[in-house]
């Protein structure tokens, strides 16, 4: 039996984005040796998200995350808006309990994730920023090299195990590697974890930082101090496309964006960038965004396939989390993705933690981090939200549906002099010059209700 | 024999924007080893592998160029180690105060045998450093170097001169600037990192070295932008592809363009 090489690292994170620091983090709080390898020059430069951070989870993790990290603000105000091409309808839903306890912040990623890596470091990680990962290093599964009385992996299956990283000439090597790659984890499909997603799987976003001055942003949006404002946006806002816009309130900016499904963009022939620019002319959005400079610009791949993008995360030697493991969740209300990435970095982190503790790294000896996942919150919530997807692929969900609404409430709004009728006679008249028809009410509003 | 790159850790004007206002916003540019330094440190790690010399960073500067990151940054592209001066007095320092605690610094070290430099700093461009730190130490400047080899007191120097190229013999202590083109500096790998983070590190106070006061002051009085060339207005019709191209490569020609 060959020697195996002392391992240079307990665990190698690949990737510095919240899974990721939230691993190495509390792996070096355990006491391990972890490298926290990141592909951008610095941690943050290469990430990107919507921007809405659901935070209980991370303040677990940082006791003092709402006062030390860069979060923007506190989100108070949730708005879901149905824009068609010449009226709105929406729900607008502000509430002082919601900033306290604190439930939602926005965050910018740019400078909420060097603060992370700066906690990783802290702790004890070694932060390698500047690096790309070109593969994962992979032995003969466990029965080729147990190494002598430590039967690191001696629950095993067969085939390959994960044993370090390489880049460039060099390569490192260690107990576990945790992908943290993101959404393309290249190192999950490199290890043969993951096949290529289906497009209705994958969505693409487009997204803006607009600079605003303070008090203009808290005027707009009606917030005092550091409050700030989500609004959702279906309909008009990607042309019809299956997805939605959003508008976050960061501290001196805007977060504007549209995410449209990747297979209905191709079926409909549409340019992801030509929504973009529509979106934000649009007369009811525009307004909020008028006088703005734009700061950032960026385009990011966003899995939306819920539970069923979630395979295999855990193989012998290594381990996958946050958007490598496919961890997004829409529920139509909420778009979840960096709450998730905290979850199963937390998973991971316990996981990966009893595995070294019991000298098994193998499969079996990692599948604590599965185990505790799927009992997690998050674990749970993408088991609820299983049919979300599904749901939100139906197309009357992005145009019709907005468009009845406004009908209804154009009869009730509209004084034109004419007697007045029961709000029950102008929703059925509207249905019946709407594409809708009653059974698609009744058979969304039941699969809405067991979906979401 | 040791060998000292003074080094700058600065922002990217490229990342930087310019408001409406005219004022220039640097809180989005991200700070980095200046452009044209890994260059220098790569010529020099050349030549003090080729002698077995001792390679040590010098840098200056506000708060900031002396964190672990920074300092990393540096040793990761093949320095022995680093002596570091961070003090805030030091913000918006002219070329010569740098110059001249960056020459303190060398002194301090003692027994430098030779100062290589990058081009120049990718924030201010001035091409200053390299010769005041000369001036301060009494040592000759040569820019546009191209490759250093030999032994100290005999180092065999090319440079780069307008239509051609140089060896200079030098016997003493002398302070270098290397060409932006000199060479390609290598990509730091995983294992370089990691052994950085073990080099030594020397912070030294701002208060402790024996800077002289300077017998000039200099200070920008005025900025403006390159005039703005008048356009010729020149427009082709496309029409026949055979000859507007002809007709674009006569207008080129006329005005030396090619």
């Amino acid at each position: 039996m060959p020697e195996v090489a002392e391992p240079d690292f307990d665990v190698i994170v690949v990737g510095a984005g919240i899974a990721g620091c939230v691993t190495a983090y509390q792996l070096a709080q355990q006491g391990r040796e972890v490298l926290l390898i990141e592909r951008g020059e610095a941690p943050g430069s290469k990430n990107l998200s919507g921007g809405v951070l659901y935070s209980r989870g991370i303040q677990e993790v940082f006791p003092g995350f709402l006062d030390e990290a860069p979060v923007e603000r506190r989100i108070t105000r949730n708005c879901v808006t149905f824009l068609n091409a010449t009226s709105s309808v929406g729900l607008d839903y502000q509430d002082a309990r919601l900033a306290d306890p604190v439930n939602a912040v926005t965050v910018l990623r740019a400078r909420l994730d060097p603060w992370l890596a700066g906690k990783c470091e802290e702790a004890g990680v070694t932060v390698m920023p500047g690096v790309r990962v070109d593969r994962v290093l992979t032995e003969d599964g466990p029965a080729a090299n147990a190494a002598g009385a430590a039967p690191w992996h001696a629950n095993g299956t067969t085939g390959r195990r994960v044993v370090g990283v390489q880049a460039g000439d060099d390569e490192l090597r260690a107990r576990v590697v945790v992908a943290a790659d993101g959404v393309n984890s290249f190192l999950a499909r490199d290890a043969g974890l993951r096949p290529k997603d289906p497009l209705n799987h994958l969505a693409v976003g487009v997204k803006s930082v607009v600079s605003l001055p303070r008090e203009t942003i808290e005027a707009r949006f009606n917030l005092t101090g550091d409050e700030g404002t989500a609004i959702a946006v279906v309909g008009d806002c990607t042309e019809g496309v299956g997805g939605g816009g959003f508008l976050y309130t960061n501290t001196d900016s805007v977060s504007v964006g549209v995410v449209v499904r990747l297979d209905d963009l191709t079926a409909q022939q549409k340019v992801v960038t030509d929504i973009f620019d529509h979106f934000l002319a649009h007369r009811f959005i525009a307004p909020y965004l008028e006088g703005g400079e734009l700061a950032e610009y960026g385009c990011h791949l966003v899995a939306e396939g819920g539970l069923k993008m979630i395979g295999e995360i855990v193989m012998d030697g290594m381990v996958v989390v946050g958007d490598a493991a496919g961890l997004t969740l829409n529920t139509g209300l909420t778009v979840r993705g960096m709450d998730l990435a905290v979850a199963s970095a937390v998973a991971a982190a316990g996981g990966i933690g009893a595995a070294l503790e019991n000298k098994d790294t193998s499969k079996a000896g990692l599948t604590g981090y599965r185990e505790r996942f799927f009992a997690s919150y998050a674990g749970q919530d993408m088991k609820t939200y299983a049919k979300a997807p599904a749901f939100l692929e139906h197309e009357r969900m992005y145009k019709q549906y907005g468009e009845l609404f406004a009908d209804v409430l154009y009869g009730a709004f509209s004084l034109d002099t004419r007697p007045r009728r029961h709000l029950l006679s102008v929703a059925r008249r509207a249905l019946a010059h709407s594409p809708l028809k009653m059974r698609h009410l009744v058979s969304d509003g039941i699969a809405g209700g067991r979906a979401l | 024999m040791k060998i000292v790159v003074a080094y700058k850790w600065t922002s990217d004007p490229e990342e930087a924007t310019v408001g409406a206002d005219g004022v220039v916003n640097w809180s989005r540019a991200r700070p980095g080893i200046s452009t044209y330094d890994p260059v220098a440190i790569e010529v020099a790690r050349g030549l003090a592998a080729a002698t077995s010399a001792e390679l040590i960073g010098v840098t200056v500067g506000a708060k900031g160029v002396g964190t672990p990151l920074a300092a990393k940054a540096a040793l990761s592209r093949g320095l022995d180690r680093a002596v570091i001066v961070e003090d805030d007095s030091l913000k918006g320092a002219g070329q010569a105060e740098l110059a001249a605690v960056v020459a303190a610094v060398v002194r301090r070290i003692g027994d430098v045998d030779l100062v290589i430099t990058g081009d120049s700093s990718v924030d201010v461009a001035a091409k200053m450093v390299p010769t005041v730190l000369a001036g301060e130490l009494g040592w000759p400047a040569v820019a546009e170097v191209t490759d250093v080899t030999g032994q100290p007191g005999a180092l065999r120097v090319g440079r780069a001169v307008p239509g051609g190229a140089q060896v200079l013999e030098i016997s003493g202590p002398a302070v270098l600037a290397t060409s932006a083109d000199a060479t390609t500096p290598h990509v730091p790998g995983m294992k370089d990192l990691l052994a950085a983070g073990k080099k030594p590190v020397e912070h030294v106070d701002l208060a402790a070295l024996d800077v002289p006061a300077s017998s000039a002051v200099m200070t920008i009085t005025g900025r403006a932008r390159p005039a703005r060339k008048e356009r010729k207005h020149q427009l082709l019709d496309t029409s026949d592809p055979a000859e507007a191209a002809a007709e674009l490569v006569k207008a080129l020609r006329e005005v030396g363009a090619l």
